[in-house]
């Protein structure tokens, strides 16, 4: 009945069953070496979540290891032909007992782990406080910029001098996202049309942007560089192509890239003409 | 044996009475329409499920073969659909056609595929085979939940062929994009079409639901007590109960969406809106009218995954069920733990309702809601844990027969484990800010509902086949079958884990013009690989199906040496099941029993 | 299991049939395209006599090819003014200012910052260029190989190989040579990635994997995608672009274009495509031009169609050749630039003692003048009386439509998105020379009856600050208050 020789089948399939812990494993030990793992980290909470990320990564890899290699044991062991009959047994209690409150206490611990950072991301009581705990420079209430998501466009809107988001001389900056380094920034995440995501991997950061919703969100880049914007919900056809680029400026750039904006905006146009 | 009772022709809906079994029927010739095509009978039903199911798995396999092709090698030459579809751009696909193949690619898999076959082919055909009874309770409304799905079928073809190409708003259909006609191509027409389709798919489920918890409760055979009844069973009637609690919140929902995008209700519109230069809230485009949008999108995303989100283990708990069934039987072995088998999916359904809001970590839900379903969510991978713990409790100290049933079931357990633990880190709010819609959820998800489920329906072909058709499958071919399709499935999936944690977002036509993406080309491209030989390896199941109906070894009753009822009738069982008077002693799974010699003990059998 | 088992023939057909499906072609392909002729010049009335000669169209297909090449290999044709001026348009790269190419070269330093350090470690094997500049991706591939070369000849020297006549090879001689050839790729290939520029190939394959699902492989704004779009996709063919930055309904210059490609068309489908690089986005504009003047040419030609002289002449392709460069080239005198420091919103213009937004607001509706609100309305919302026009045929109201034919609404000029940009130099420039292609008129064409402007920049500078203050909230506040008649 069984088509194959038995015991070409049993080394076989057990090949194929221990390849499954054994590959497994090892492809996640080598990711980060052919770059397939966590892109750069730039912010603060991103350590955070990739820690937590590696504690679940800890925990699942033992359990994985463990349950795939009981099965495999059994594979291997248990389809030897034997004359004797199974054990007959219907199960046992106390074994019951215990990998259901292990597992219960595990995954608490897992569940209860994640609250504070969630908290720091999350909660807007935390948005936009400095190392120390301290409100920084900008508030949920007095965000630093606007960004409007809309098919298919990131745009960053900076308030006039005033502080004013409604002003006339706003600074709009399509694709391009200024933000100042090591500076908790809170902006105001906002959508013309459908749903989008503005996430930016380097950051660890995703957010929905709502169409009628106005979602506070914020992070502290640690790092001057560029990062891409990547729209994380799916908008259209054009999906793919919703692109942004966050540039993380030193804090002086930052200003002064900001004045240049609003002088730029009084520019006359004698820049286009031809030379 | 019993003399049979003396007349059921008098019970109302042709009910009979628990136990009562048509030993000779009177026999009436009924022509072939009615026997095969608009047939009363579970089994043929249930067959017609199974065939229906098959042929969309691969129509939902070419799809995500198109997709795989666009994500290996972006904007080249699609064989076969470019020719087709773009002659005029070079036989290219345009990025719209992408979002209506992996909508589809969903919407196939997900409601034509593995709900039909788990439920629809399976659950009507084991209900009353395993539970000893004649038929289901109301063998017409079976009749009409299989040709329910006809029109579903027919609306998701013509979203094909719509105006503007397939729906392409995801299989979630988040509103605006899915509720205002402008907003995508595929939201014109199609998602009309789409809408309709979810909703025929749901009448259906919803009559099959309703009989198989009316079956399981009225129609057991003497002596089937509940704790008696194949975990199977268990499964599906804990299933039917969770479709029969969450559907109403669907088809609602998907009502709800329909009076948005045809008479422009808003409920899940908000107000003020203009896509794609065409106003969604109608009251701007037109002063005169009376409609103003004052609705939300997030409303949608907890209805649908209201639903959604139970429907996810009304595809994995059958699943479980045959499993633990198959396993039991083909390792010789009582299952480990029969009560907390059923408990932990009693668990997991009562869970399964309270879980939904991880979806919408990333929303714009209240972040305090969070953190309450964040929890309920990774407590709901206990009972997940127990159920894999029971199984290999099982198996241990077993004789496995490796046969193809039992590998497909054993490789159910060892990819469920992966899909299983892998869900942790989408529970874990924080971590998912990151990975929420990247790969590590496409691999996640895949892993529960393709490495699980379609292994476990492979698992219950090959294991109920013989009952079905009265031959067995062939074992070289099902084991070469099961070689390739546990390796190339592995090998489309887990590197996708990875991807994922490179932050790869899923929907993504062309990923790979951004920075951070463009070193994921090669590995996408060996992932397509594998899932071109994936799909090319069917060829073997295909073969050994159709071949095996008609020129497989014939079998008896009992060819696996089972203990469950279904395996004391004729192979393939006449109509009425059951030719003899039954009487239910013990549950399914004594097998190695030392009551007997043999290491099996039918639950009929009188010791 | 005997040998002619079922079971056996079965093994040998499944497995055949997976050979099969699993030796079917895998290897992508780059399509190759051709140029259609327009259907909108086949289908014009006047060119009946022209859309029903086969002749005279392969004649045309002919000549056009001959100037502007495939999409698979595009090219112009040098006419003999250009090479007199040794003016040569295939490389676009001539036309950019200092400051544009100072700009380029940082932006590719950039850009290939990861590949240039790879290449000055020796890590050949990282490099990773972008899948669209095949020019650069074939040029790299050919050093790739002549590397392989040389490490295989040291390789065959190191295992005591023979030359033909039994000599035993050179190791250090091929030593040598390969690592001169590498210190080659090390000290050259850094400085080419800086100065890429693509070739109008790589532009063409960019164009093909970006653009023309919407733009169409002619660029006739008739792609797959394009009907679904609102509003449609431009058609260059016409030579009409709307966002531009000149008078005179003149072609845009080469930065109009960049910016469009760089900054996108706001609230409509046309993204920014800055996640490509300076040098792509400026090839990506020299093949757009590409595609316009070979449009043009077409329908210029097939409106020369005379059949009394042999159908479509040489002639008069290149005299269409030859003036539509000439078009293009001239856009730069074309751009309307203010003179002096632009006017702020608060103040007074010269003549009155109204602000700037005042004294615009007045404009706006003034019907002698610029009235603005016939088409944007009283309520700025682009629902004015104008905006909709009597359909002779039905006799009901419809939207009034654009040199396309499709029907368009003014902007509501509430919503503060402004297309081409919303600096008072682009909003004025909007004003001074209307949007090409639509119904928005030039306020500078306005005059009195000595053919005097109606409208001094002055004016033109208050309509724009007034416009531009529509979208901010206090305005917007005051324009509902003065509706309700406070």
């Amino acid at each position: 009945m069984t088509g194959f020789p038995a015991y070409v089948a049993r080394v076989l399939f057990t090949v194929l069953f221990v390849l499954v812990p054994i590959l497994g494993v090892w492809t996640f030990v080598t990711a980060d070496d052919y770059g397939w793992w966590f892109p750069q980290n730039v912010s603060t909470f991103g350590p955070k979540i990739d820690a937590l990320f590696d504690l679940i990564l800890w925990m699942v890899a033992f359990t994985f290891v463990l349950t795939e290699g009981a099965l495999v044991w059994c594979v291997y062991w248990y389809s030897k032909p034997r004359t004797s009959k199974a054990v007959f047994s219907h199960g046992n209690h106390k074994l019951e007992m215990v990998w259901t409150a292990v597992p219960a206490v595990l995954l608490l611990v897992i569940a209860f782990a994640q609250m504070g950072t969630w908290a720091e991301i999350k909660f807007t009581a935390n948005m936009g406080l400095d190392e120390n705990g301290e409100p920084g420079q900008y508030t949920v209430e007095a965000p630093m910029m606007e960004i409007y998501a809309s098919q298919f466009d990131w745009r960053a809107r900076y308030p006039d001098r005033d502080g004013n988001f409604n002003g006339i001389d706003v600074v709009e900056s399509p694709y391009d996202i200024y933000v100042p380094v090591d500076t908790p920034v809170v902006f105001h995440l906002k959508s013309r049309d459908v749903l989008h995501a503005f996430f930016v991997p380097q950051f660890r950061l995703k957010q929905d942007a709502v169409p009628g919703m106005t979602i506070p969100v914020w992070f502290n880049a640690q790092e001057v560089g560029s990062y891409d914007l990547i729209c994380a919900e799916l908008c259209g056809w054009g999906h793919y192509k919703m692109a942004g680029r966050v540039h993380v400026l030193p804090k002086d750039e930052y200003e002064a890239w900001l004045e240049g904006q609003r002088e730029a905006l009084y520019a006359n146009g004698s820049a286009d003409l031809a030379e | 044996m019993n003399p049979p009772p003396s007349s059921t022709e008098s019970l109302p809906l042709g009910l009979a009475p628990a136990g009562t079994v048509h030993v000779h029927h009177d026999h009436h010739e009924v022509g072939f329409i009615r026997k095969y095509i608009f047939s009363t009978d579970h089994k043929v039903i249930g067959i017609q499920f199974m065939f229906t199911g098959l042929v969309f798995l691969v129509l939902g396999g070419l799809l995500a073969m198109a997709i795989r092709w666009q994500l290996a090698y972006p904007w080249t030459e699609m064989p076969v659909v470019g020719k087709m579809l773009f002659p005029e751009t070079g036989r290219v696909i345009s990025p719209e056609f992408y979002t209506s193949l992996f909508t589809m690619h969903g919407t196939v898999m997900i409601f034509f595929v593995i709900i039909p076959l788990l439920t629809g082919a399976f659950g009507n055909f084991l209900i009353p085979l395993m539970i000893g009874a004649p038929d289901m309770a109301f063998p017409k409304l079976n009749m009409f939940g299989y040709w329910a799905m006809a029109p579903a079928m027919f609306f998701l073809l013509l979203g094909f062929g719509a105006e503007g190409g397939g729906p392409a708003a995801g299989w979630t259909a988040y509103p605006p994009l899915s509720t205002v006609l402008e907003a995508a191509p595929g939201s014109m027409s199609g998602q009309t079409f789409w809408l309709l389709a979810l909703t025929w798919v749901g009448i259906s489920s919803m009559m099959g639901a309703v009989n198989y918890v009316t079956t399981i409760a009225k129609m057991r055979a003497p002596g089937m007590t509940i704790f008696r009844m194949p975990l199977s069973i268990w499964a599906l009637l804990i299933s039917a109960i969770l479709q029969l609690f969450a559907l109403p919140v669907l088809t609602a929902a998907s009502f709800m969406q329909l009076f948005d995008r045809v008479l422009h209700t808003g409920f899940f519109t908000p107000p003020d809106i203009i896509i794609n230069n065409a106003s969604a809230d109608y009251s701007v485009a037109d002063p005169e009218a009376a409609s103003a949008a004052g609705g939300h999108p997030l409303l949608w995303q907890h209805l649908f995954w209201f639903y959604s989100h139970p429907a996810v283990y009304i595809m994995v708990l059958p699943a479980m069920g045959f499993a633990s069934d198959i396993i039991s039987v083909h390792a010789r072995k009582p299952v480990f733990g029969y009560k907390p088998m059923v408990y932990s999916m009693a668990g997991i359904a009562g869970l399964g309702f309270i879980v939904w809001g991880h979806h919408m970590f990333t929303s714009g839900m209240n972040p305090t809601v969070g953190m309450v379903f964040m929890v309920s969510t990774v407590m709901i991978a206990l009972p997940s844990a127990i159920k894999v713990f029971n199984w290999i409790g099982t198996l241990w100290g077993s004789r496995i027969r490796l046969t193809t049933p039992m590998l497909y079931a054993m490789g159910f357990v060892s990819m469920f484990i992966i899909g299983g633990l892998s869900g942790i880190w989408m529970a874990a709010t924080p971590v998912d800010v990151y990975i929420h819609d990247t790969y590590i959820v496409v691999a996640h998800f895949h892993y529960v509902v393709f490495a699980g489920s379609v292994f476990a329906i492979f698992a219950a072909i090959y294991h109920w086949f013989p009952k079905m058709f009265g031959r067995l499958m062939n074992e070289t071919i099902g084991k070469i079958h099961f070689f390739g399709t546990f390796l190339f499935t592995n090998g489309v999936f887990y590197m996708m884990h990875q991807l994922g944690v490179a932050g790869l977002m899923r929907r993504t036509a062309d990923p790979y013009s951004y920075e951070t993406y463009a070193h994921l080309q090669p590995l996408n491209e060996a992932i397509s690989m594998f899932a071109f030989a994936l799909f090319a390896w069917q060829v073997f199941f295909v073969w050994n199906f159709f071949h095996s109906m008609f020129w497989g070894k014939r079998i008896g009753r009992n060819p696996w040496q089972a203990n469950s009822l279904e395996w004391d009738t004729p192979s393939p069982p006449g109509h009425g099941n059951f030719d003899h008077q039954l009487e239910v002693f013990r549950g399914p799974y004594e097998y190695a029993s030392p009551q007997v010699e043999e290491d099996y003990l039918p639950q009929t059998r009188k010791v | 299991m005997t040998p002619m088992s079922p079971t056996r023939a079965t093994l040998i057909v499944a497995a055949a049939s997976l050979g099969t499906l699993l030796g079917c072609k895998l290897e992508p392909e780059t399509p190759e395209l051709r140029y259609s002729l327009s259907d909108k010049v086949l289908n014009d009335p006047d060119g009946e006599e022209y859309a029903s000669d086969s002749i005279a169209q392969d004649q045309l297909r002919g000549a056009l090819e001959m100037l502007f090449g495939t999409p698979s290999n595009p090219g112009f044709l040098l006419t003999e003014d250009m090479l007199d001026e040794g003016f040569d348009p295939n490389f676009g790269s001539d036309e950019l200012s200092e400051a544009e190419w100072e700009a380029l070269i940082a932006d590719n330093s950039d850009r290939f910052a990861d590949d240039i350090a790879h290449i000055e470690a020796g890590e050949f094997d990282d490099v990773r260029l972008p899948r669209e500049a095949l020019s650069l991706l074939s040029y790299w591939e050919e050093t790739m190989d002549e590397i392989a070369d040389l490490e295989q000849a040291l390789a065959d020297a190191e295992a005591g190989g023979e030359d033909e006549d039994g000599d035993p090879l050179d190791a250090e001689g091929a030593q040598a040579d390969l690592d001169e050839a590498i210190a080659a790729v090390k000290a050259d290939w850094p400085e080419e990635l800086r100065n890429y520029y693509p070739s109008l190939r790589d532009s063409s394959e960019m164009f093909r994997t970006q653009c023309i699902h919407c733009h169409g492989v002619e660029g006739g704004g008739n792609g797959p995608t394009a009907e679904y779009l609102k509003p449609l996709p431009r058609d260059y063919r016409n030579g009409i672009f709307k966002f531009t930055s000149v008078a005179n309904k003149a072609r845009p210059t080469r930065s109009d274009l960049f910016r469009v490609l760089a900054r996108g068309i706001y609230t409509t489908s046309m993204p920014s495509f800055r996640r490509f690089s300076d040098a792509q986005l400026h090839g990506l504009v020299d093949y757009v031009r590409l595609l316009s003047i070979r449009g043009r040419v077409e329908i210029l030609g097939a409106l020369d169609y005379d059949i009394d002289s042999g159908g479509i002449t040489m002639e008069s392709v290149l005299t269409a050749y030859a003036d539509e460069w000439e078009e293009w080239l001239g856009a730069g005198e074309n751009v309307i630039a203010y003179e002096g420091d632009v006017p702020a919103p608060d103040d007074i213009v010269p003549g009155t003692n109204r602000t700037m937004i005042e004294h615009g607001r007045e404009l706006f509706k003034d019907e002698s003048s610029a009235n603005c609100a016939s088409c944007h309305g009283t309520n700025y919302r682009g629902n004015g009386p104008s905006s909709k026009e009597r359909d002779p045929e039905t006799g009901e109201m419809v939207q009034i439509t654009d040199d396309w034919g499709n029907p368009i609404e003014p902007r509501d000029l509430t919503r503060g998105i402004f297309r081409f940009g919303r600096r008072p130099i682009d909003v004025f420039r909007r004003v001074h020379a209307g949007i090409n292609g639509t119904p928005m008129p030039a306020q500078t064409t306005l005059t009195d009856a000595e053919g005097n402007r109606l409208l001094s920049d002055d004016d033109l500078w208050a309509i724009t600050h007034f416009v531009r203050s529509l979208s901010t909230h206090e305005q917007v506040v005051a324009t509902q208050d003065e509706e309700a008649g406070h």
